[in-house]
């Protein structure tokens, strides 16, 4: 047991928490200060974390496998990048974007119709129901004796889990126009098609952008476990349970730095295009 | 009244945990889910063997995501199964393994590929879809694709690698040319879904050089030099062997004893009893590791080419102190 090792990341954590609890209530009148002072606040905590997990680890001389440092790990992203750059194209790039796309495209068309046809609401949404309800892990090995090792299987469990949540939102946002807004419509002898591009679906637009967002962790997640079940070699989800089974466990903290990194920036793009496109609403406007 | 049932309940009780208290307890970590792979462990404990040796003796079944080094390492088990490619890896990787005891000698590992799809020895395999399992059952394959000069990346000059799951579809589906199996276990499942033995061609590892050592058992560097734990161990290798020669004598019965033990019920009684027969083909003559089997395995482990499953020979990853002491 390294004693300085842990004093000296206790002490760190001690002295990291004093000045963010100081930062915090900081008012400043300038505001790029505040701006700063936002930043550095989570980053700081960030660091603290990973201070903390390196002290431990090291300190306590925990086997590394059961818990490597995150210098090690690191040292492994440096040293395997191109795998793990492999393993992003497969999973990320075919599997993930694919299925996303087709998923909240089928969702989203599937809405429409059901906007249009109480009788499809009435029949569809308990069925999308049924289907959001079958376990990833069930589904996955099926898709893959359907559709084979390759991305299309991967891609197919991901369309799966995204359907639902897209479908239920844009059927919300779809009837989120106020009724006097859809009078209005009638009043200027809109048609339907009218209606629907100039005023329901910017009305629903929040929704759709929820449901967006909540898909793009979903959708990443259904690949990497859809990798588990019957993969060629190379992907994130194989990456990981094959270096487990190798108990190479720095390469699966680094697979699962990629995929947390990949997760984050995949929803902070959703998230910054739907500032653009739903500048009225007033969470965006700051009201 | 009541006053008396209490005495004698309190009294009945101290009299069992007396009789306890003498048990060393030994937990054993296997390698798979409880199937006749391992009938003499099972075999041992329903027929008192280890009872007889003063051992209360936990058996604990592994299965898709365990790996029995993690359990160890963790403090999980005393005592694990594991194939010998694994345990040298995980000792290179800061996991002091030790191999006290070989019962299988040979090696039950195939790659099974469907006749119709011309292949006809290894000089085939270029360009084609090979199947296998990974979670440390890959080594053995990786190796034998190195020694044969395929890489692993596809390509004309190499196979195509799918990891395939705990089932024979790969090769149902067509969606390898080959699969790995075993000679107990998904072999049989293959023969079972209906394919005929002529429709297969089968290369064992044993016949094409490649084998290594497979179910071996494992503890902990430390604990080998505290006396009480070597005799304890010893102890547990004598009536295990036991229960592997019962098995060997009697494999229906010892069939009987591992579906017993079976608590997910996924087992079925032809399944099982096969594998027992299978698997007792496999034992060798005595639980000793064989220091040349040893050898080979690891000169097999080492002569992989670009990536290499231990990076240099191992050291003390075996031990007869335990075997001695039996």
């Amino acid at each position: 047991m390294n004693t300085t090792i842990l004093i000296g990341a206790f002490a760190f954590w001690l002295a990291a928490w004093a000045l963010n609890s100081w930062l915090a209530v900081q008012r400043p009148a300038n505001v790029a200060a505040q701006r700063a002072i936002d930043l550095f606040v989570p980053v700081l905590f960030g660091v603290t974390l990973l201070v903390l997990w390196e002290g431990l680890a090291r300190g306590f001389n925990i086997p590394t496998v059961l818990l490597p440092p995150p210098s090690l790990v690191w040292e492994r992203i440096l040293a395997s990048s191109h795998i793990l750059w492999a393993d992003f194209q497969q999973t990320f790039l075919k599997a993930v974007l694919a299925g996303y796309a087709m998923g909240c495209g089928a969702g989203f068309l599937v809405a429409i119709a059901v906007d249009r046809s109480p009788f499809l609401k009435r029949g569809l949404l308990p069925l999308g129901n049924f289907v959001s309800a079958l376990p990833i892990i069930g589904i996955a090995p099926i898709m893959v004796m359907w559709f084979g090792f390759g991305w299309e299987s991967k891609a197919a469990v991901v369309i799966v889990m995204t359907f639902f949540p897209m479908l239920v939102n844009t059927v919300e946002g779809l009837q989120a126009s106020s009724a006097i807004d859809r009078d209005l419509m009638r009043t200027y002898a809109a048609s339907y098609w009218q209606t629907l591009f100039r005023l329901k679906l910017p009305a629903a637009s929040p929704f759709i952008f929820n449901a967006l967002k909540i898909n793009s962790t979903l959708a990443l997640i259904g690949a990497i476990v859809a990798e588990f079940f019957g993969t060629p070699i190379v992907g994130m989800g194989f990456r990981i349970s094959a270096e487990v089974g190798r108990m190479n466990i720095d390469m699966v903290w680094a697979s699962i730095a990629v995929a947390a990194l990949a997760g984050s920036l995949f929803y902070g793009v959703v998230a910054l295009i739907e500032r653009a496109v739903t500048f009225w609403h007033p969470s965006v406007r700051g009201g | 009244m009541k006053k008396m049932s209490v005495t004698l309940l309190a009294g009945a009780m101290a009299l069992g945990m007396a009789h306890v208290a003498h048990a060393d307890d030994v937990t054993l970590q296997l390698k798979w889910v409880t199937q006749g792979q391992f009938a003499g462990y099972y075999v041992a404990k329903d027929m008192g063997f280890y009872e007889e040796e003063g051992l209360n003796v936990t058996i604990n079944p592994g299965g898709p995501d365990i790996a029995p080094p993690q359990v160890i390492a963790g403090g999980g088990a005393d005592v694990i199964i594991e194939w010998m490619p694994a345990a040298l890896a995980a000792r290179e990787r800061g996991v002091p393994l030790v191999n006290i005891a070989q019962p299988f000698a040979r090696s039950g590992m195939q790659l099974t590929c469907m006749a119709d799809t011309g292949i006809e020895g290894p000089q085939d395999f270029a360009g084609r879809t090979l199947g296998v399992w990974f979670a440390g059952n890959e080594y053995p394959f990786l190796s034998w694709m190195s020694q044969l000069g395929l890489s692993t990346e596809g390509g004309e000059n190499g196979v195509e690698v799918l990891r395939q799951g705990f089932n024979v579809d790969p090769l149902l589906q067509r969606q390898a040319d080959c699969i790995s199996t075993m000679t107990y276990n998904e072999y049989w499942q293959v023969i079972d879904a209906g394919i005929s033995e002529d429709d297969l061609v089968n290369f064992k590892y044993e016949d094409q050089g490649v084998a290594t050592l497979e179910d071996g058992l494992y503890v902990l560097e430390d604990n080998l030099s505290d006396p009480e734990f070597v005799d304890k161990m010893a102890r547990f290798l004598r009536a295990s062997w036991r229960g592997w020669e019962y098995a060997r004598e009697n494999p229906d019965e010892a069939a009987n004893i591992v579906l017993e033990n079976d608590e997910t019920g996924a087992q079925t009684e032809e399944h099982q009893q096969r594998m027992v027969r299978e698997i007792t083909l496999l034992l060798g003559d005595d639980l000793v590791l064989d220091e040349a089997d040893y050898q080979r395995t690891v000169d097999s482990l080492l002569s992989e080419g670009s990536d290499p499953v231990i990076s240099g020979a191992p050291e003390g990853a075996w031990s007869h102190a335990i075997t001695d002491a039996m």
